[in-house]
């Protein structure tokens, strides 16, 4: 063969070697690929665990629930609308009964119908341990939404009715938070979960494709969804769990995925050089101090009532570079029982004068961190200038970090049982009930909920009975801000910044609505070549 | 000799035992519940208690060494709490990934390092041997995770020729090592973890052939009129069965020690998993990575050393 | 991140002749380390090392522990910050000089406990022998079966982070190759003629031990110790990146190195600083124990 053949030859081999190695995944569909701080994938078959991001990716994708998040919006926090109930109301002659009215027509990814047979064995999955279905580890995840439930009576092929133990009258929220899953395809799988893992089916947007565990959980568009305005406009969804931020500043930066969660701060000037969209939207999503109330020093309102001047919330913000706004409480202000709180500015003087008329100084307190985790933000940093605020007016600070597991262990055991005075726990106040009743009633101590601090306040415990049994929304809204003006009153948090959750996407993205909510509809997501 | 492999193999049994002991022993003094992790924000304490009681962790310590020992040697090494799937098969899986990167590693390393043996024991003292010494210290003194930063800023975000992060375009399952698109995936991590083994095997290469060019029967050798590139490959040839031990040894290394350029990479292997067992408290996970990759060391060892006595009968490590 | 630990063992040095004439030995070791210059190059480096930890609240031009938001990730040279700052505007330099003080402890001091912990075991295995040297040394070779990042990373794992725990942990993981060592140069030494000669003469079991033994025994141990120094802190400091060394705001350069690493995006050339650090000194101790080792031992 003379020499120029063989170049011809090589030049050929080359372009056919380029091109096999060009090949690869798939071609002609459109793949969103999105990077998650989760350091795992999360939990698929229908009880999400890692956070609320689980929830975000890997439960409103495969599954609906009763009632759903309204995410089409970013000006005003997100409410519940109808999901896979049509709609709902309280019977008028029992306030402790629910009926819901179910959506027809609607199918699971494996073709079993949805109707009130499906719905009754899904809440026995959590309810009822003697059921072949139940399953332990939905308990964890779940059995806090069906907690108020005492039975669930069919009443005909679509309609059900909810017996709650107690009057709720903030009971769809729950429903909108607890998963239906086929139960067509979990008894097909004989009742055992990771034979259902191999193969899960749900009614939501996206249908489960494969998965590599650790690495990646891929989804595919339903297109026979229930809601045609929210079939998917990509083909295919890829979720990688990458907990470090710099991972995915870089995996962006190198075109490997296409849609960041939290980049970090610092690599938002950058990500903004390389031409990426970086969106915040506020959600109720509060980094704060929970305190702890019935001991001292946070026992005297004065010295909470200091912590509170003491801080320079716009430092905070500047430090974050924007990702964050400074925060008054702990709702946001586009809820609508954020009310007409008391607002704490900056005035270290003040702050300074209260301590010592709270014959606190030095104020030694003892501060319960973490390192990272879902929703904490960078804590180390905002740590630091926290306890660098609290000690220019006089308190003595001393952090303790340790992993965001252990925090939650703290948190859940309550503050009785740890020597903290504080701990550094972002919230999720989606609704009145995480963000108000469970964290200030009085019944809602660990270890039923929430309420770390021991917070007790007969007059608001009042008005929470009261709202529960309320169930004119009006009427019920103006109760619970009343709650939320007299907690913030009473200085019960120390109110630090709310994040903006910022995101970063590839300029090949387009559609996306930021949703002020933890949870996102990606399913409006175009992806341009 | 075969007295000898008889008695390294049964030796070898109460090690392993030990070993297990001390897997066992190991995660019990951790602080943390993993528990926590499975949990809802706003769960209660007395959910936390029954999924306690449904992955027997509320029994006492020896009960449950011994249920685990059993179901371990059967090949039932427990189900991981963080996400609910038989360990055994995570491990394994994740062990498949380590070995890719470690053997590739140490095979480059092993002759790289060979070459640059040779090149500096050529003409000890001289530049060459000083700049390959530098090479080599360098390998053994850089801490490789701070590199492979280095690497991922410069190749990853500033050139974009290679990928960040992770195992394949399509993840780990149906790596193609022979399509570019997945390989380059595995390069900089590869380099990462070759530069140790490179060093000190370049290291030892360099000083035992300097070692044997000194002695007298070279000198024979050469007044036989042998050239020196015969001499080279005569020496060569001569500590061939070490350095291949050594490269056994490498590699048990890399193995066990991969964790820091994994999780700087974020590749799915042993290393990976177990950091990610520890910062999730994951019981069942940490305790059978630790226990493969300990195992597997082990019987790295084994072999390298009945390897060397066969080759080598005078040798016999202690 | 490999095992140098192990690795070290194999080449590790063995007396090839009685240290009976102590004195001109030990002259005949600095004959030899006088035109070192290398190896003198580096001694100076790492006292000029220790010296700026050990002094570094009177060299620091700044509080490390005095962040300001104002002036974060500033650049090498910006105003006084000589080497820049950090992700919370604190001064790099300061950082590093406070910070060498914790590597260098986590390098050094794991390695003399080690040693004596390690030694007096390898001595006591070797001088006994038989069963209590199978107890020992078969011991030992559990904790071999362990490559030691794994064995490292398992413990502090399972401990939790803090200076105390990692330092008991790079003790545990570092005792049984200087146990090894010390065995091995014990039982060489046991056999010795001078040795029995000792024993003729009525010599208690002790005085054997101290005068004989431990001496002859302990040039090969403290020189392998030394090549244990460098491995020790990027061991620690590796354990420090992942999350397992100390916590913050402690200053200490592998948990620099962690949190500097989002800020690589900004401040390149200063997030890389701290791993430098650690470099230079690994170097330096490294090059330091080779040229000990050339220097003590006959054989190169």
């Amino acid at each position: 063969m003379n020499s120029s053949r063989m170049r011809g030859v090589l030049k050929l081999a080359a372009i056919a070697m380029f091109g096999l190695g060009l090949g690869g995944h798939a071609s002609a569909e459109s793949v969103l690929r999105v990077a998650m701080t989760a350091a795992d994938i999360p939990d698929y078959t229908g009880a999400p665990d890692q956070g609320y991001e689980g929830y975000r990716f890997a439960g409103y994708t495969l599954y609906d629930a009763l009632a759903l998040w309204d995410l089409s919006n970013s000006d005003k926090a997100a409410d519940i609308v109808p999901g896979l109930a049509t709609s709902w109301e309280i019977d008028p002659q029992n306030n402790k009964r629910w009926i819901f009215n179910l959506r027809q027509g609607v199918t699971y990814h494996d073709g079993c119908p949805w109707n009130a047979d499906s719905a009754i064995w899904n809440f026995k999955r959590v309810m009822d341990p003697t059921a072949p279905q139940f399953n332990a580890r939905h308990v964890g995840q779940m059995g806090t939404y069906v907690v108020n439930i005492a039975s669930v009576d069919k009443l005909d092929d679509y309609k059900i009715a909810i017996n709650t133990k107690a009057p709720s009258s903030l009971f769809p929220y729950e429903m909108a938070m607890y998963y239906m899953i086929s139960d067509c395809a979990v008894t097909a799988a004989g009742n055992d979960y990771n034979v259902y893992m191999k193969k899960p089916s749900g009614t939501g947007p996206y249908k489960f494709d494969t998965v590599v565990p650790h690495e990646r959980l891929e989804l595919v568009k339903n297109d026979k969804y229930w809601n045609p305005a929210r079939i998917p406009k990509h083909d295919r969804l890829v979720l990688l769990p990458m907990p470090e931020a710099s991972t995915r500043a870089a995996a962006l930066l190198s075109g490997q995925v296409d849609f960041v969660e939290a980049p970090s701060p610092d690599t938002i000037p950058r990500l903004k050089d390389a031409g990426m969209q970086i969106i915040t939207v506020p959600y109720p999503h509060n980094w704060d101090y929970m305190l702890r109330v019935d001991t001292p020093p946070f026992n005297d309102i004065r010295v909470r009532q200091a912590a509170n001047y003491a801080m320079n919330r716009q430092d905070m913000v500047d430090m974050l570079q924007g990702v964050a706004v400074a925060a008054d409480q702990t709702l946001i202000e586009s809820q609508p029982w954020y009310g007409k709180p008391v607002k704490y500015e900056y005035d270290p003087d003040k702050a300074a004068a209260l301590l010592k008329e709270a014959n606190c100084s030095p104020c030694k307190i003892k501060v319960g961190i973490s390192t990272s985790g879902s929703g904490q933000m960078q804590p180390l940093p905002m740590n630091e200038l926290v306890k660098e605020q609290l000690e220019a007016v006089g308190f003595q600070v001393q952090l303790e970090p340790m992993d965001w597991n252990a925090l939650i262990g703290v948190f859940l055991s309550g503050a009785a049982k740890s020597d903290f005075d504080a701990i550094n726990f972002s919230m999720a106040p989606i609704d009145p009930v995480q963000g108000i009743l469970k964290k200030w009633m009085t019944e809602y101590q660990p270890p039923a909920c929430c309420n770390w601090g021991f917070y007790s306040n007969p007059k608001l415990d009042a008005l929470g009975k009261q709202a529960l049994g309320e169930f004119d929304p009006a009427k019920r809204n103006a109760l619970l801000t009343e709650m939320n003006e007299m907690a913030v009153a009473d200085a019960a948090e120390l109110y630090i910044v709310h994040d903006l959750n910022p995101r970063a996407l590839s300029p090949k993205l387009s559609g996306f609505v930021q949703a002020q909510s933890w949870f996102q509809d990606l399913t409006p997501i175009v992806v341009t070549p | 000799m075969w007295l000898y492999a008889l008695r390294r193999i049964i030796l070898t049994i109460p090690i392993l035992f030990g070993v297990t002991v001390i897997c066992f022993a190991l995660v019990q003094i951790a602080p943390g519940d993993p528990i926590q992790n499975l949990l809802s924000p706003t769960a209660s304490q007395a959910d936390a208690e029954r999924l306690r009681a449904a992955y027997g962790l509320d029994k006492p310590l020896p009960v449950q060494y011994v249920i685990w020992l059993g179901k371990v040697l059967v090949g039932d090494m427990g189900m991981s709490i963080a996400n609910n799937t038989p360990v055994t098969g995570e491990v394994l899986r994740a062990f498949g990934n380590t070995i890719v990167i470690a053997m590739i590693a140490v095979v480059i390393a092993f002759i790289l390092s060979t070459i640059f043996g040779v090149a500096a024991a050529y003409r000890s003292g001289g530049l060459v041997d000083k700049a390959i010494t530098a090479v080599a210290v360098f390998g053994i003194s850089v801490p490789t995770f701070w590199l492979g930063v280095i690497l991922v800023i410069l190749f990853a975000v500033n050139l974009s020729w290679l990928p960040a992060t992770g195992m394949g375009s399509g993840g780990s399952k149906g790596f193609d090592y022979l399509s570019w698109n997945d390989f380059k995936f595995a390069v900089m991590p590869i380099i990462a973890l070759a530069l140790p083994p490179l060093g000190i095997m370049t290291r030892t290469t360099r000083s035992s052939l300097s070692e044997i060019l000194n002695q007298d029967f070279v000198q024979t050798l050469r007044a036989k009129g042998l050239t020196e590139f015969e001499v080279m490959v005569h020496a060569v040839r001569n500590i061939m069965p070490a350095a291949v031990a050594m490269l056994g040894l490498q590699l048990g290394y890399l193995i066990g020690g991969s964790v820091l350029v994994e999780t700087v990479f974020t590749w799915p292997g042993t290393g990976y998993l177990l950091n990610k067992a520890i910062l999730t408290r994951d019981i069942p996970l940490l305790q059978g990575t630790i226990l493969v990759l300990a195992t597997a060391f082990v019987l790295i060892n084994l072999v390298v050393d009945l390897a060397q006595s066969l080759i080598d009968p005078r040798i016999k490590r202690s | 991140m490999t095992d140098a630990v192990a690795n070290s063992l194999a080449t590790a040095p063995v007396q090839s002749a009685p240290a009976a004439r102590v004195r001109s030995y030990w002259g005949g070791v600095w004959q030899r380390l006088r035109y070192d210059y290398v190896t003198l190059f580096c001694i100076a480096l790492i006292v000029l090392i220790v010296l700026s930890a050990v002094f570094a609240p009177w060299l620091a031009p700044f509080d490390p522990y005095k962040s300001s938001m104002a002036n974060r990730l500033r650049p090498i040279g910006y105003r006084q910050f000589l080497l820049g700052t950090d992700e919370q505007g604190r001064d790099m330099l300061s950082r590093l000089l406070y910070g060498g003080r914790v590597s260098l402890l986590m390098g050094i001091v794991p390695v003399i406990l080690a040693t004596l912990v390690g030694g007096m075991f390898g001595v006591v295995a070797g001088y006994y022998g038989r069963k209590v040297n199978m107890g020992i040394m078969r011991t030992m070779d559990i904790f071999f079966a362990f490559p030691s990042v794994l064995l490292a990373v398992a413990i502090s794992g399972s401990l939790g982070g803090g200076i105390t725990n990692q330092m008991l942990t790079l003790t545990v993981v570092l005792i049984p190759p200087i146990c090894r060592v010390a065995e091995t140069a014990t039982s060489q030494v046991r056999n010795m003629d001078f040795v029995d000669a000792a024993r003729a003469t009525g010599a208690s079991t002790t005085s054997i031990l101290f005068t004989h033994v431990l001496i002859n025994v302990m040039s090969p141990v403290l020189v392998y110790a030394s090549t244990l120094v460098s491995i020790s802190i990027i061991l620690a400091s590796g354990l420090s990146f992942l999350g397992l060394g100390v916590s913050p705001p402690t200053a200490d350069w592998g948990l620099m190195l962690s949190t500097l690493r989002q800020s690589i995006y900004v401040q390149p050339l200063v997030s890389a600083i701290p791993g430098v650090a650690i470099l230079v000194t690994s170097i330096a101790f490294n090059l330091v124990s080779d040229g000990l080792r050339q220097a003590m031992d006959v054989k190169a």
